[in-house]
């Protein structure tokens, strides 16, 4: 896929931070282990909030998963250094699926109480705002937008969910238009985002 | 992974969307875990999708109500007379339909008993054909027993169930071939199951139930995961004689075990 000839140029940078930050671990240095939480702390929020966690248990089980991989890498370090992403990421998806399985031996019960808290709430009046002025930003996007064609290349993609390869042969698209048309979105509602926000006096996102 | 990668192949956006293959995703997060640009473009295409969704929903939701406020308004431009006239011709629709339905199975009904006396006559009249018109009121008789019994399952199934075991299905850490949680059959007839499924999600699921041989039990389509991740389905004990099974779930392959119990 092309990955693997990019991974070469990337990745060492990132294996030998991992590998300095391990052995650092494990020598007993404190700053490495603010170094470590310091840079992998906004990825793993992320990724236990998209894997589905409600905020306050991403933010318990992100301090967990640094809990537990500090205290690992203090007392047996880690076979592959380089490997202190994956096994951050799998610490922190175990225990995430271990929180579920939990939850679901407690639902086996018939916990009335815990199948309301499951219950998606819904959205606050700010988080209302925030998502109708992200709606109005890509109506003004759109508008700005030269042609139906590009138009037709943002919703097919991002409201019908369209492959990219399906779209272009549609089209008759190559697929630099195709990434162009999507890049100068995304940097247009930045611009508008950005705007909105500073009108606001304070960011904000509405997920 | 290459930023200039990221961007040519939407990597992002189909992170996102959940339409990016297994094995990509997981390299991805291992790359985005200490990318604070990769967060950022995460963040902004998520935001970016939200916008177009909801856009999307308000569109929908305004011709609707446009194609209500049509008809509405068509109705209020038409005269009274009018009006009363597209009223009745709604009844009328109403009251016609049951009656042709009516009218149609009286119909039916008039031809099979025509037919049936027909056949008495028949068999009246064939002295030898009697005893097979005995045998034929017996397979009748045995029918409609047949049929009440179904009946009564019928409406016990609509009866509601207590002490419905729910197994969920979980790979233990560090033992993903174990034996799984084991229940005991319960006197409702049915066994519910749970099992979790991850990110990103498929629009559905089907589950292959299979017996401590291999042999495939049932197999649960269209299965879709809930706001807990998981999907559910329940089966009837009577497919599940004590002993051990395994769920397999498809597409991605994950597979749990489970044991049921003997009775007692």
């Amino acid at each position: 896929m092309g990955v693997d000839s990019t991974d070469a140029v990337s990745e060492p940078d990132e294996a030998a931070v991992a590998a300095d930050l391990v052995r650092r671990i494990a020598a007993r240095d404190a700053a490495a282990e603010g170094e470590l939480v310091e840079r992998y702390r906004r990825g793993i929020l992320y990724l236990l909030r998209r894997l589905g966690a409600l905020p306050d248990l991403a933010d318990d089980l992100q301090q967990e998963t640094f809990r537990i991989v500090i205290e690992r890498l203090r007392h047996e370090g880690l076979t592959d250094p380089a490997g202190l992403a994956p096994f951050l990421r799998g610490t922190a998806r175990n225990l995430l699926i271990a929180e579920r399985r939990k939850t679901a031996r407690r639902r086996t019960w018939g916990d009335s109480g815990e199948l309301a808290e499951a219950v998606a709430p819904a959205p606050s009046q700010l988080q209302t705002v925030l998502l109708d002025e992200e709606a109005r930003i890509v109506r003004e996007m759109i508008a700005e937008l030269p042609n139906d064609r590009d138009r037709e290349i943002l919703l097919r993609f991002y409201v019908a969910e369209e492959e990219k390869e399906r779209i272009c042969a549609d089209l008759g698209l190559d697929s630099l238009h195709f990434n162009r048309v999507l890049f100068r979105a995304r940097q247009r509602f930045k611009e508008l985002m950005e705007r909105f926000q500073k009108r606001q006096g304070a960011p904000g996102r509405a997920g | 992974m290459d930023h200039a990668y990221v961007e040519e192949n939407q990597i992002a956006d189909r992170y996102v969307m959940g339409t990016l293959p297994a094995e990509e995703a997981e390299r991805f997060e291992n790359h985005y875990l200490s990318c604070p640009e990769c967060l950022d473009r995460l963040e902004l295409t998520e935001s970016v999708q939200r916008g177009f969704k909801r856009m999307a929903g308000q569109d929908a939701a305004q011709l609707t109500a446009a194609h209500q406020l049509a008809v509405v308004a068509w109705l209020a431009r038409l005269g009274r007379m009018r009006q009363l006239g597209v009223l009745l011709a709604a009844l009328l629709v109403l009251a016609v339909l049951p009656t042709g339905f009516a009218v149609r199975s009286n119909t039916k009904l008039a031809q099979a008993h025509s037919a049936l006396k027909q056949e008495r006559q028949r068999s009246v009249d064939a002295g030898t054909l009697q005893a097979e018109l005995e045998a034929s009121r017996r397979q009748l008789a045995g029918e409609h027993e047949a049929r009440t019994r179904v009946e009564g399952q019928l409406a016990q199934a609509f009866q509601p169930r207590a002490n419905v075991p729910i197994v969920s299905l979980v790979v233990e850490r560090g033992e993903p071939e174990g034996d799984g949680p084991a229940v005991h059959p319960s006197a409702s007839g049915w066994v519910l199951l749970e099992a979790p499924v991850e990110p990103p999600f498929q629009k559905s699921y089907r589950a292959v139930l299979r017996d401590g041989n291999g042999r495939e039990v049932s197999r649960v389509p269209d299965l879709q995961p809930n706001e807990r991740s998981t999907l559910s389905f329940s089966l009837p004990t009577a497919l599940l004689p004590a002993g051990a099974y395994s769920v397999t779930i498809e597409p991605g392959g994950q597979r749990f075990n489970f044991r049921i119990l003997p009775p007692g």
